[in-house]
């Protein structure tokens, strides 16, 4: 697999980071390079930020995803998409939430828009929000084929609390269930 | 060299070096973009045997670090630019007692408070001087995340060898970046620590400021029964007060020249591409990286680029730039600030046509920038 370029965005405080974390510890684990760097404001809670992860076989420099390199983007929040969907290179990958982002005629023409209810599946479905950033590392994995799945969940699981295993587990296999779904 | 697989940020790595060279305490006051250290390290030293204590400010912190440098133990600080101006009075007087501590700046933008969250190099020319009056700055600055870690295991070594302050850069990229760093195991850290001199004569003979003309003073630790006296004033061989006119000169020279006639043990950089190159870039923490990748670039179009890296930016390796100045013309040097390691090159090659790429709106320098920045060289 060559370079996979993929970026989260949100506000801060939903947990976009730890799905960033999860992927590069997994691709480090496969013999491969994986690095994830966010940006955010000085406006810790609410303020947009940007995780930007790159998986790569072979070592990785710069550790920003360059503008228009980008092949997905996943987003949970519209001042968050606003500014950083021009990353996306045309023809890209965008998956939002849409009770959150409204995206535009143009977006719609320029890349390839999922709509996801991420925060409502996490909450309703599973039951707990905070495994959004779990759904929504099982669709981008799903969408990108980035990495194997079994090794990118035990990664996951080892990042999160034992008691919470089980609904972690829960919220990766709606996350497929539903990235499948709107593939089709 | 046995060496481990770690998966961390740069800031994680910077406090885990501190506690496998021995690190007892550190005392700190969280400061964004550098607060993870002092998260880190208050769960680690503890482990050890070490003390991690919230000061009520940045001065108090840098104080209670000098403290413990004092009392004998390796002893460190984190924090941003913020907080290196505001412990620069106290750096000073941990340069003029020769108190060894190892102070690590994640920096950001600024002046004043900046822009907390953002990325900046522009602490370059503050690290080579924070206070005032004359003294020669050890400054390291990391540009991998394995740097993070081996850079401030350097530094402990350096305080004790230099009995000085070292400041430890990192930015705000390369302290908050995860990923995966191939670090020594900390078996091969601790084998590697050299430890400050000691006296272990009499009492009676014991003057700590009684050294070569070169080299810095042994401090014991304290109460161990050898007493001193400890003062940011010109002192004498005991540490009082004095003004006698060449006991004044000869201490001021001394903190120079142990330090400048010792730059062999200090000079450390990174050559990458430069065997071929007509084009020399010099960049160095985060910006390095941006640097490397638009030399792949560069180089798949034909264009000879190589990178120049200082790892020791204070003493600058002003003789191998010059070296390269010398016999490539085209010299470029890209940073985080508006020329503060531009005029050290402009310095150490005596030309005034070096070429600058420079950023200062908190935002990182892309390699493509970089790229057709070189194009247009």
């Amino acid at each position: 697999m060559s370079k996979t370029l993929m970026r989260f965005t949100g506000v801060g405080g939903q947990g976009v980071l730890l799905a960033g974390e999860i992927f590069a510890a997994a691709k480090i684990k496969t013999g491969g390079y994986g690095l994830k760097t966010a940006t955010y404001t000085s406006q810790v809670r609410g303020g947009p930020t940007v995780v930007d992860i790159q998986l790569d076989d072979k070592e990785i420099y710069y550790p920003y995803a360059n503008d228009g390199e980008i092949g997905f983007m996943l987003s949970v929040a519209q001042k968050s998409y606003d500014l950083f969907k021009d990353g996306v290179q045309k023809g890209g990958t965008i998956v939002i939430d849409p009770n959150l982002i409204k995206p535009t005629d143009e977006d719609r023409k320029n890349w390839t828009i999922y709509e996801i209810p991420i925060i409502t599946i996490a909450k309703e479905e599973v039951g707990n929000v905070i495994t959004q950033s779990v759904v929504a590392l099982a669709i981008a994995n799903t969408m990108m084929n980035a990495i194997d799945k079994n090794t990118l969940i035990e990664t996951m699981l080892s990042k999160v609390p034992a008691k919470v295993h089980d609904v972690n587990k829960v919220a990766y296999d709606l996350g497929e269930k539903y990235a499948k779904e709107v593939v089709t | 060299m046995a060496t481990r697989e770690v998966i961390s940020t740069g800031n994680e790595l910077s406090a885990l070096a501190g506690v496998d060279a021995g690190c007892k305490f550190f005392g700190g006051y969280p400061l964004t973009p550098s607060s993870e250290i002092m998260h880190e390290i208050s769960d680690l030293l503890p482990k050890v045997g070490g003390t991690c204590i919230q000061m009520e400010d940045e001065i108090g912190a840098i104080c209670a670090v000098i403290g413990a440098g004092m009392a004998g133990v390796r002893t460190m600080t984190g924090t941003s630019g913020p907080g290196m101006s505001l412990k620069a009075e106290n750096l000073g007087l941990a340069q003029m007692a020769e108190v060894p501590l190892v102070c690590v700046n994640v920096m950001r933008g600024g002046p004043s408070t900046g822009l907390p969250t953002r990325v900046s190099q522009g602490d370059i020319l503050q690290s080579k001087n924070p206070s005032h009056g004359d003294y020669k700055s050890i400054t390291l600055c990391a540009g991998t995340l394995a740097e993070c870690y081996t850079e401030t295991v350097r530094a402990f070594n350096l305080a004790d060898r230099f009995m000085q302050p070292v400041i430890v850069l990192l930015d705000e990229t390369i302290g908050h970046m995860h990923g995966k760093a191939d670090i020594p195991t900390a078996e091969e850290v601790k084998a590697g620590i050299v430890p400050r001199k000691k006296f272990d004569g009499p009492a009676e003979e014991y003057f700590p400021y009684k050294c070569e003309h070169d080299e810095p003073a042994v401090l014991n630790p304290m109460f161990e029964g050898y007493r001193y006296h400890f003062t940011g004033l010109h002192h004498d061989k005991n540490g009082f007060p004095t003004e006698e006119i060449e006991t004044c000169r000869k201490l001021i020279q001394r903190l120079e020249d142990k330090v400048a006639l010792h730059e062999d043990e200090l000079e450390s950089y990174e050559e990458f591409m430069m065997d071929d190159a007509e084009i020399m870039i010099i960049a160095y923490g985060s910006v390095s990286l941006a640097a490397k990748e638009s030399i792949r670039h560069l180089r798949d179009e034909g264009i000879k680029a190589g990178l120049f890296r200082p790892i020791t930016i204070w003493p600058s390796p002003a003789k191998r730039i010059k070296e390269y100045t010398d016999k490539i013309e085209k010299v470029l040097v890209v940073e985080l600030n508006i020329g503060q390691f531009h005029s050290e090159v402009q310095r150490a090659a005596a030309r005034l046509d070096i070429d600058g790429l420079f950023k200062v709106n908190g935002r990182p320098i892309s390699p493509y920038e970089i790229v057709n920045k070189v194009k247009e060289l």
